[in-house]
């Protein structure tokens, strides 16, 4: 099976951030036998992601060995001849074997058990997802607190129209739920795609949320006046419309009477 | 570089982010369009010849630029090499904007930086570190995965909790 390994080869070197390094002894490779015996050899190992790679040393400048770290779990182990410290990888898809390594202590042991069995695409899935929803959760918190706060204030400081704001500010839009950073996410994603160049560094939501204007629902964004000018054209808008409606009712603002 | 292509085959079988049968055309000078089963799983696109159980190839979606190519292709190419294209062939502009979204977020370093992103934000709103890095890298704390169920708003991070409240 063909695989663009220099690409990955190039990702194992980058300054991207590494999950977790350090020297591990390593069992298998070219030319051992099945069974792991002997002390093993000593490599520099690398984990990004879900990849981990092996180098000859820590200036080694190709990986040596790549493990993708899907479908597996990890275990504590017995190494062959009298190693402690050792851990297996362990893959459910049959007539994979596993991967035996083992640390240099206990602590590094607990380290590298801890970072692998947590390095799967879906982990990070999952925690990605966890941080968005405690984000929209702080987000509506902070909605429904600007409100309470302007319905305060806007008692204090009109007082012939205290009905007409709150009334505005229960229609008035909470953040929707359907307006998330996944959802802004796809969108920006769709307006880089008509870009000329996307950007290889930026690619993310950090970029698009910032390079997007306003969204159509409200502004996905966490400077106040933005949300403040958003949330206040409505209320501008009602407050003309009722006032209109003051001076058509009363016949007092019907203009000066001719004479 | 090793790797045991059977941890691979095992993964192009897992379940896809994105599965259809495309015309891909290889980096190569001179390569022709040909008909693949294009499978997207986690950050790797996999690409079956349209009869076949087995892979023919696998291309790791790190550091990949996506691009759109004319109404419904578009193009994955690597960092270190810009020029060097794998093209893919759409039915429609829907299916190539479908693609493109999809390859986009497909990474581990996508889902990095958004993690980076949501922690800051929330840091923002609400003056509380939600979650623990360390170092470069993402090790959380267990209670992370043990989260309490969806909270209400008056219960959330932005709120203390408010003696007899429920």
């Amino acid at each position: 099976m063909k695989l663009n390994e220099r690409s990955v080869a190039h990702y194992a070197l980058s300054d991207s951030p590494a999950d977790h390094t350090g020297f591990l002894r390593t069992w298998g490779g070219p030319g051992t036998p099945p069974t792991p015996s002997g002390t093993g050899r000593r490599c520099w190992f690398v984990l990004k992601g879900n990849l981990l790679f092996s180098f000859e040393s820590r200036e080694g400048r190709a990986p040596l060995s790549l493990v993708v770290l899907e479908g597996c779990t990890v275990e504590l182990a017995e190494a062959p001849a009298p190693e402690e410290f050792a851990f297996a990888i362990c893959f459910d898809a049959p007539g994979v074997r596993p991967h035996l390594l083992a640390a240099d202590g206990p602590a590094a042991q607990e380290a590298w058990v801890k970072a692998l069995s947590r390095a799967s695409f879906g982990y990070m899935r999952l925690v990605v997802r966890e941080l968005e929803s405690q984000l929209q959760d702080a987000r509506q918190s902070l909605a429904l607190h600007r409100h309470s706060s302007w319905k305060a204030i806007s008692s204090r400081c009109k007082p012939q129209a205290p009905d007409c704001w709150s009334q505005v500010l229960e229609n008035g839009h909470s953040l929707p739920r359907d307006c998330n950073p996944t959802g802004l996410v796809e969108e920006g994603g769709s307006r880089s795609a008509g870009r000329g160049l996307a950007e290889w560094e930026l690619q993310g939501p950090a970029s698009i949320l910032l390079g997007r204007g306003q969204s159509p629902v409200s502004p996905e964004t966490s400077c106040f006046s933005t949300l403040h000018n958003w949330y206040g054209q409505e209320i501008v808008e009602l407050r003309q419309g009722w006032q209109q409606r003051a001076r058509g009712e009363s016949p007092d603002c019907a203009g000066l009477p001719l004479s | 570089m090793r790797y045991n292509e059977k941890e691979l085959q095992a993964l192009s079988r897992q379940p896809a982010e994105l599965a259809a049968e495309l015309g891909m055309r290889g980096p190569k000078k001179g390569s022709v369009v040909k008909r693949r089963l294009v499978k997207l799983v986690v950050n790797f696109l996999f690409y079956f010849r349209t009869d076949e159980a087995e892979p023919v190839g696998a291309l790791l979606l790190e550091r990949c630029r996506v691009a759109r190519e004319e109404p419904s292709n578009f193009s994955i190419s690597f960092i270190e090499d810009p020029e060097r294209k794998y093209y893919f062939e759409c039915c429609s502009e829907e299916q190539c904007e479908e693609w493109t979204e999809a390859l986009r977020r497909a990474s581990y370093e996508f889902m990095r930086r958004s993690l980076i992103f949501y922690r800051k934000e929330i840091q923002k709103m609400t003056g509380k570190v939600c979650a623990e890095l360390g170092g470069a890298g993402v090790v959380l704390q267990a209670q992370l995965m043990t989260r309490l169920p969806r909270r209400t708003p008056w219960s959330s991070l932005a709120y203390p909790r408010r003696p007899g409240s429920s």
